[in-house]
This record gives C-alpha cells, sequence and structure tokens, in this order.
C-alpha cells in the first residue's frame, strides 16, 4: 500500500512540476494564451495516464532486469512519441495554423524532446524499483536461508527412536505409550512452528525434554541428565531447534561414541542481561574435529549470525573429560 | 546356523532376538553390545551369521569386518545408513533397516548359505578408500603380494588386502589355489589357458587377461595337478 501511494504522489508531483515549468516558459514567449494553458493542462492530464499503462503493460509483461532494458526503452520511446503527437494534434486543435508546433523547424525537435521527457521517466522509474526489488530480493533469500537452517528432524533419531519404541511395546506398555506421545509432540514441533524466527525457551526445553526421553530409552543407563534451569531464563526468546540441535550433538559426538556411555548438563542462566545456554557432556574434543567444525554446530552459528548480527555467538571447549557447548544471546536490543 | 547379534542398544537386540523365534533354524549363540565384546565372540563361538549394526561407540561395524581373519555371513542392521551399505559392491549377505520388518528378515535369510565343511577361508572383508567388499574367495582370481600387503584381483577390482601372502596362503583351500611364483597365488578355476614358454616354464593366462610367468619348479608341479 505505502509503495502504491508513494507512486502516486511522484507520478502526480512530477507530471505537474515539469508541465508546470512548461507552461510558465511557454507563456514568457508567446503569453498566457488558450493553447498554452490547455495544451499543457491536458498534457500533464494525458502523460500521467499514459505513463500508468505503460507501466501496467511492462509488469504484465514482467519485463525486469537489464536483459529487458532494450524492450523497457522501446516501449517509453513509443508511449513518448503518442505523447508527442497528442501535443501537436491538440495545439493544431486549438490554435489551427498559428500553432507554434507546426512550424517545420520545431515539430520534429518537439517531439523528440517530448519521447525523451518519458524516457527519462523510465530511467528514473527503473531506479525507484530496481533498489526496491533488490532488498526485496535480500529478504527473501534471508529468509530463505533462515527456513533451511531451522533443521528438520534428524531422521537417524527418528528411525531409532521408532526402533526402541517397537521393542518397548511388548516389554514395557506404558513406556511405549508415553515415547509415542513425546514423539507426536516432536513431530508437531518441527511441523507447526509458527512463522517466527525465534520461540520461547520455555518451549525449546519441554522439546529438549521430549527428545532426552526417547534417547533415554535407546541409550538406557548409557545416557544420565541433569538440568540446572534458570526460571527467570523461561521466557527468553531464542532461535527454534537451537536447544535440541546443542543436545543431538552432544550425544551423537559425546554419549554415543563411548561404549559406557555419560552424562549431559543442560543449563541455562542470565549473566548480565545476556543468556547463557550450555550443554555439556562426558567426552573429549576428538583431534580431527577441532580443525573441521561439527555440521550442527556451524549450523546454529550460521543462525545466530543472521538473526543477532554478530551479538550472540557459540563456543565449543573442553576441560577435564567433558566438552561443552556454550551459546550466548543478548537479551537486550 | 548359529548367529551373533552386534548393536549397542539393548531393544534393538531383544527385538530382533523376538523376531528371529519365527526361524527356529536360527540359533542366537550370543549378543555383543561393541565391537571389543563382538571380536571375542565371534573368536569363541565362530558363528555361521552375524547380525551387525553400523555405528557403534568404539568401533564401528566395519572396522570390526576389517579385524576378522575369516568373515562370517554378515547382514548389516541399521536405522538410517543404507547410503553406508551401499558402498558394499561384492557379496554383502543383505541389510536390514530398523524397525525391522519380518517378511524382510524372512527374505534375507533365505538367502543364508550352508555352513561349509571346511576349516578353510570362506570370505574376507577388504576395503579401499571409501569402499569396501566382503569378497569370497572362488571369486579371487589372483592373490598377488606386495610387501606385508596383498593385492586381490576379483570382478573388476584389485584392491589391497592388510594381509601378507605367505599368511593368506596357509588359510587357502589347496585345491583351488595354486602358488604360481614367489609373489603370485592363482586360482585353478580362473584358468583361462596355458603357454609353454621359450625357457620351458609355462605362461599361464586367467580369464580376464591377467597373465602369470612361472618357473621351470612351479611349471613342472602346475602340469602334475592340471595333468598335461
Amino acid at each position: 500500500m505505502k509503495t502504491i501511494h508513494a507512486y502516486w504522489t511522484c507520478q502526480i508531483l512530477g507530471w505537474a512540476s515539469y508541465a508546470g515549468l512548461g507552461m510558465w516558459m511557454a507563456a514568457q514567449r508567446v503569453g498566457w494564451t488558450t493553447e498554452v494553458t490547455v495544451g499543457y493542462a491536458l498534457y500533464f492530464l494525458y502523460s500521467i495516464a499514459l505513463t500508468h499503462l505503460l507501466r501496467r503493460y511492462v509488469n504484465q509483461r514482467g519485463w525486469v532486469g537489464a536483459s529487458q532494458y532494450f524492450r523497457l526503452f522501446l516501449a517509453a520511446w513509443i508511449t513518448g512519441l503518442v505523447q508527442a503527437a497528442l501535443v501537436i494534434g491538440i495545439s493544431w486543435l486549438i490554435a489551427g495554423q498559428r500553432s507554434t508546433f507546426l512550424e517545420s523547424s520545431t515539430a520534429a525537435p518537439g517531439a523528440i524532446g517530448i519521447s525523451c521527457v518519458t524516457v527519462g521517466w523510465m530511467v528514473v522509474y527503473l531506479a525507484v524499483t530496481s533498489g526496491r526489488r533488490y532488498r526485496e530480493k535480500q529478504l527473501a533469500l534471508r529468509e530463505a536461508e533462515l527456513r533451511g537452517l531451522e533443521a528438520q528432524i534428524n531422521p537417524h533419531f527418528l528411525f531409532n527412536s521408532l526402533n526402541s519404541i517397537r521393542g518397548l511395546v511388548l516389554e514395557n506398555p506404558p513406556l511405549a505409550q508415553d515415547l509415542i506421545t513425546r514423539l507426536a509432540n516432536i513431530l508437531r514441533y518441527n511441523l507447526h512452528r509458527d512463522a517466527g524466527h525465534t520461540v520461547p525457551l520455555d518451549s525449546e526445553l519441554e522439546a529438549a525434554a521430549d527428545y532426552l526421553a526417547l534417547e533415554s530409552a535407546r541409550y538406557e543407563d548409557r545416557l544420565r541428565i541433569r538440568y540446572a534451569i534458570d526460571p527467570a531464563t523461561r521466557p527468553i526468546a531464542v532461535p527454534p531447534m537451537l536447544l535440541q540441535m546443542l543436545v543431538e550433538n552432544a550425544i551423537k559426538h559425546g554419549i554415543a561414541a563411548l561404549p559406557g556411555g555419560g552424562e549431559l548438563l543442560v543449563r541455562s542462566a542470565l549473566e548480565e542481561g545476556t543468556l547463557v545456554l550450555q550443554v555439556e557432556n562426558t567426552g573429549q574434543l576428538a583431534e580431527e574435529e577441532s580443525g573441521r567444525p561439527r555440521l550442527g554446530l556451524n549450523n546454529i552459528r550460521e543462525r545466530l549470525r543472521i538473526l543477532y548480527a554478530g551479538r550472540a555467538g557459540l563456543e565449543l571447549a573442553s576441560h577435564d573429560g567433558r566438552v561443552a557447548a556454550t551459546v550466548r544471546i543478548p537479551t537486550r536490543p | 546356523m548359529r548367529a551373533l547379534i552386534v548393536d549397542d542398544e539393548r531393544l534393538a537386540r531383544a527385538e530382533l532376538a523376538r523376531l528371529l523365534v519365527m526361524h527356529p533354524e536360527i540359533e542366537i549363540a550370543g549378543e555383543a553390545r561393541n565391537g571389543e565384546e563382538a571380536l571375542e565372540l565371534i573368536a569363541r563361538l565362530v558363528p555361521d551369521l552375524v547380525f551387525l549394526d553400523i555405528q557403534m561407540p568404539g568401533m564401528t561395524g566395519f572396522e570390526l569386518l576389517e579385524r576378522l581373519d575369516d568373515v562370517p555371513q554378515v547382514i548389516f542392521t541399521t536405522a538410517y545408513d543404507q547410503y553406508a551399505i551401499h558402498a558394499f559392491e561384492v557379496n554383502a549377505l543383505d541389510y536390514l533397516l530398523k524397525p525391522i520388518a519380518p517378511n524382510r528378515l524372512a527374505a534375507a535369510l533365505a538367502k543364508l548359505r550352508p555352513r561349509p565343511e571346511s576349516s578353510r577361508l570362506e570370505q574376507v572383508f577388504v576395503r579401499d578408500g571409501d569402499r569396501c567388499w566382503i569378497v569370497r574367495l572362488p571369486d579371487i582370481f589372483l592373490l598377488e603380494s606386495e610387501g606385508n600387503y596383498t593385492r586381490l584381483h576379483f570382478g573388476g577390482e584389485r584392491p589391497l588386502i592388510r594381509r601378507s601372502l605367505n599368511a593368506l596362503e596357509e588359510q587357502l583351500d589347496p585345491s583351488l589355489f595354486f602358488r604360481a611364483g614367489r609373489k603370485e597365488i592363482i586360482n585353478l578355476k580362473w584358468i583361462d589357458k596355458v603357454d609353454i614358454g621359450g625357457s620351458g616354464g609355462l605362461t599361464v593366462t586367467l580369464r580376464g587377461g591377467l597373465t602369470v610367468e612361472m618357473s621351470r619348479r612351479q611349471s613342472s608341479r602346475l602340469r602334475e595337478i592340471l595333468s598335461l
């Protein structure tokens, strides 16, 4: 809506000032004759109408970008010639033989001048819209990038969970039922996330709890989970799937690689207006991995970069047989 | 048929054991929770068949196979690694995706070969970069010594196995494999033609076009065997 208002404002003001100036200059030369006043007033009206039709025609054809410049300017020039024909025709109707435009010395340059104005109109139009189109394209790209990074459910996890549940159906029916509900929650969380690019940490914690319950069924006593959550951090907005990806990473590279399993600690705290979210697991950073960053963590870094423009970050550190992934997100703009 | 189940998840092992109840011809000889346990149980129980998970802590299923001299028949069980299994170009018996469908299990078991009578080497596992094979010995037409390694020629492939030719020779069936020279062992079933060379030695051409020149001593032994 805003752009269409701006368009009409530009159209009316632009043509009014151009026709007004032309009228005043002509009046200086030949006086305020009917030919001058009516001629320029009509020029103002049909110029708006014709360039508006030109714009509609060009948009309908989808002529966009540098490859279409020839067609765009040809269309503008033809529109300009129609305007020139109208200028000359109307002058002749009003002033007859006395019309200034009928003198052979002024008719041709006049017509060329008029069509040049319309070509100029096209230049201005393209300059304004291409900037807008570029920004729209950048926004769409960023949007697509974020959507792509808000990862889908990991198929390994899905099929291993289904296999665990299948095993539990006979062995422990109540647990099997509980896990089916939790798996449904996770799938729903993945499929029906709202359009926004952040969610309250609380939802992330719930989803991660469901996720960890399923992984616990699979790893049994090899996975020991602890939480240390500061209640004040629950409403803070975070990127969706952030916590789950951290937890998934900790299990995949930490717990799953250890025959005896290990401990996983999920911690959240507020430190001077910054949310600190940490997932720590038993294990070590493998040699080759310290040089080659993990895919899941790279994804998180990329999303933090797009959403917080460098003010949020992710660190991976190892000490005393434990690996900790720490995300810091500013809570104040 | 005696089978070993190798999987790090108890539920996965229990579920497979339950499915195998429908197949009384398969006796579950043991269960292993990781590669180390599996190595020990394979050595002790000598199973005919191994159900093998690929992703396990400590040692993957592929790494386990690499450490076996003689490879039993293998059925892979995996949740989502079918791409990794497709790296197998030759002779993986089958793979099962978890959760395992009973009819897929039955189809995989139908491919089982009967238990061999001899204790000779049946098949070996070879890995070459990203590709790997379980190769049945009768499919190998030439074994070529390269230091402590041996190059196996089969199909259109010629990967190196991390074992010396002499170590392999002890486990080969002498009625099938013949020491043609210091560096070569040939599979007699794959001989295409035999030519007499200038110095009285034989030149053996294998199907597929590989040729091996033999010393006079080995040539006369080959003559005896082939009763030329």
